[in-house]
């Protein structure tokens, strides 16, 4: 349902107001997939969720025109269906449960009745299906010879509110059909993977007397304070090798930016000005982007680390109050309305340093929180919508957004 | 896929050791007469009387704390502006002198607060200028700034649930918390 669910938004939401020309006559083009159930020994219902949770999946990495008749086959016929023949590929998939309760899933991809790719894929749980779901996805996407969808794979955390100064860290899969509550109880927010193989996080802990950056080892639970600071105190982003972290800390109530070195314990302040410098993300190794209202309203500026020299890079915009980069790219968050309370209020723009390409990603709701993928083929955000809090993901290279709603509480921060 | 298993495994270690609320405060100054009688008291009357002065003593304080912050009042501020309106100066000034009556006692901690649009960190900051700024404004009137810390909750600590901009308004403040 909740794939449905998002899908529905996809086209209500995005195709609406994003969609071009261009994307349009893509979309005709696209190579035709259909989904084959070879499965005997589940029910129907959790049949279903895996067809859906493909069908989702196929659809996200915008290279089919998906086909959403769920079929029952035979795995080992060595032709797809009659109904299917026209189909330029077909997906046959087949699930077999392990004895400890695991679920094992066969898959083959059809082009035509040639068998051209084949897999198998175990996880210890049949609730985990989610996440088999993706990795076949991705290695669809991969077989074809497309840009990478790595993010399909990976984590993400975020923190949910659900009280004032209540709060969960849930780690989840990018749709959200997974989630799993690591974290419940007090005010927990920001939370921000540590490494690329995301086994711990760092995050902001507002229980105590000063705001605290902890960080949490998945791998055996353990929880150790890093550095606290009063006021305010947020990782804003990860170095790739994960030994340097961007932190805004307010010493003496003056939000600035600061480099923090894990191995080292060094702490080194990066900006100096008096009004508010927050949310550092790295550009390259030595170069980063940041909010700042410098100039009377929060806008995004650059800077390299070490030096003073600032460099102000958005023009377009009233309050740009969120950024992340990639490279060359840069995303925001814009206030676009002169009426500051209007329900279209916020959306995200990409920018390119080389050029001065702006492209609006968004066109409703609130929409902030931007972080680039690693491979900066996609766009993770938070929105919030009529009293819905969803995670989007923008594909670049596609020109689509999708929507994954939340059950409840409301998305504060998070990361992927 | 094993880190996904195994975050599950610990989880609900994870649930207890992760959700520590704010560590119990221990009220020093309260105990200090307490000890003075347990050197005048035999062993055993000792360990009757420690007890039970210590708990007469804690409510005591507790009353002072809750009616103190009865008297301090919330500071509130424009969208987007951390800079204490005129109107809120007569506030500001009767603040001070609650807070100056009691700061041989408590501190206080201001804490900084964001109307709903947006949960980023620039919302967390203008929260702490909030803060900052009334933090100023008591110390100008005489307050030791070291009586003072400061936290900032941005948009998720709101008193006023509505969609409307008089409800909005109401978030955008600072409020006063004494610390024993």
């Amino acid at each position: 349902m909740k794939f449905f669910l998002s899908l529905l938004f996809i086209y209500s939401f995005t195709f609406a107001s994003d969609a071009t020309i261009e994307v349009v006559k893509q979309a005709e083009t696209l190579p035709s997939i259909a989904v084959e159930d070879a499965t005997y020994n589940y029910g129907d219902t959790f049949k279903m969720q895996v067809f859906k949770a493909l069908v989702a999946d196929l659809n996200v990495i915008s290279i089919f025109n998906v086909d959403r008749h769920h079929r029952m086959v035979d795995y080992d016929d060595g032709r797809v269906l009659v109904a299917n023949k026209d189909q330029d590929y077909v997906l046959r998939f087949k699930m077999l449960e392990e004895d400890n309760g695991g679920l094992m899933i066969q898959m083959k991809l059809f082009n035509h009745d040639t068998t051209v790719f084949s897999k198998n894929y175990k996880v210890n749980r049949k609730n985990l299906y989610v996440f088999v779901s993706h990795a076949i996805a991705y290695d669809i996407n991969e077989y074809m010879g497309k840009e990478s969808v790595a993010w399909m794979k990976r984590k993400v955390v975020f923190s949910r509110i659900v009280a004032p100064r209540k709060s969960e860290i849930v780690i989840a899969d990018y749709t959200l059909s997974y989630q799993h509550t690591i974290l419940s109880g007090g005010f927990n927010i920001f939370p921000k993977w540590a490494t690329n193989k995301q086994d711990s996080f760092y995050y902001t802990n507002l229980n105590g007397l000063k705001p605290t950056l902890k960080f949490l080892d998945i791998r055996n639970g353990k929880i150790s304070n890093i550095i606290a600071s009063d006021g305010m105190m947020v990782c804003s982003d990860v170095s790739s090798d994960g030994q340097r972290l961007l932190l805004t800390m307010a010493r003496d109530g003056q939000p600035d930016i600061y480099t923090y070195n894990v191995i080292s314990k060094k702490l080194r302040r990066q900006t100096f000005y008096k009004g508010i410098d927050v949310g550092g993300h790295f550009q390259n190794d030595d170069s980063i982007v940041f909010i700042s209202n410098r100039l009377g309203y929060p806008n995004v500026f650059s800077k390299k680390l070490g030096t003073k020299e600032v460099e102000q890079m958005v023009y377009y915009g009233k309050s740009n109050s969120a950024c992340s980069a990639n490279g060359q790219y840069i995303v925001y968050k814009a206030r676009e309305s002169s009426n500051v309370f209007s329900k279209n209020s916020f959306n995200l723009h990409l920018i390119s340093t080389q050029t001065d390409f702006i492209r609006r990603l968004t066109a409703t709701g609130i929409n902030e929180f931007p972080e680039f993928s690693k491979d900066g083929d996609a766009i993770i955000f938070i929105k919030n919508y009529k009293e819905q809090s969803s995670i989007g993901i923008i594909r670049l290279n596609y020109n689509k957004n999708y929507l994954f709603p939340l059950k409840y509480g409301r998305l504060q921060s998070l990361d992927w | 896929m094993k880190s996904i298993v195994i975050s599950g495994v610990v989880a609900s270690l994870l649930f207890f050791s992760g959700c520590s609320e704010k560590a119990p405060v221990v009220d020093t100054k309260a105990s200090t007469p307490t000890q003075e009688v347990v050197k005048e008291a035999k062993p055993v009357a000792t360990e009757v009387v420690s007890p039970e002065s210590s708990s007469v003593g804690s409510n005591l304080n507790v009353m002072k704390l809750s009616e103190a912050e009865g008297k301090l009042t919330s500071i509130y501020f424009d969208f987007d502006k951390f800079a204490i309106k005129p109107a809120m100066q007569g506030k500001i000034a009767s603040d001070s002198e609650v807070v100056k009556m009691v700061s041989d006692t408590y501190g206080v901690k201001l804490e900084g607060n964001c109307d709903e649009w947006g949960s980023d960190e620039y919302n967390f900051a203008l929260g702490l200028k909030r803060a900052s700024s009334v933090k100023k404004a008591l110390v100008a009137e005489g307050v030791d700034a070291s009586k003072i810390s400061m936290v900032s909750y941005g948009e998720s600590n709101p008193v006023c649930h509505d969609k409307t901009q008089e409800c909005w308004a109401k978030n955008r403040r600072v409020d006063f918390s004494l610390l024993p």
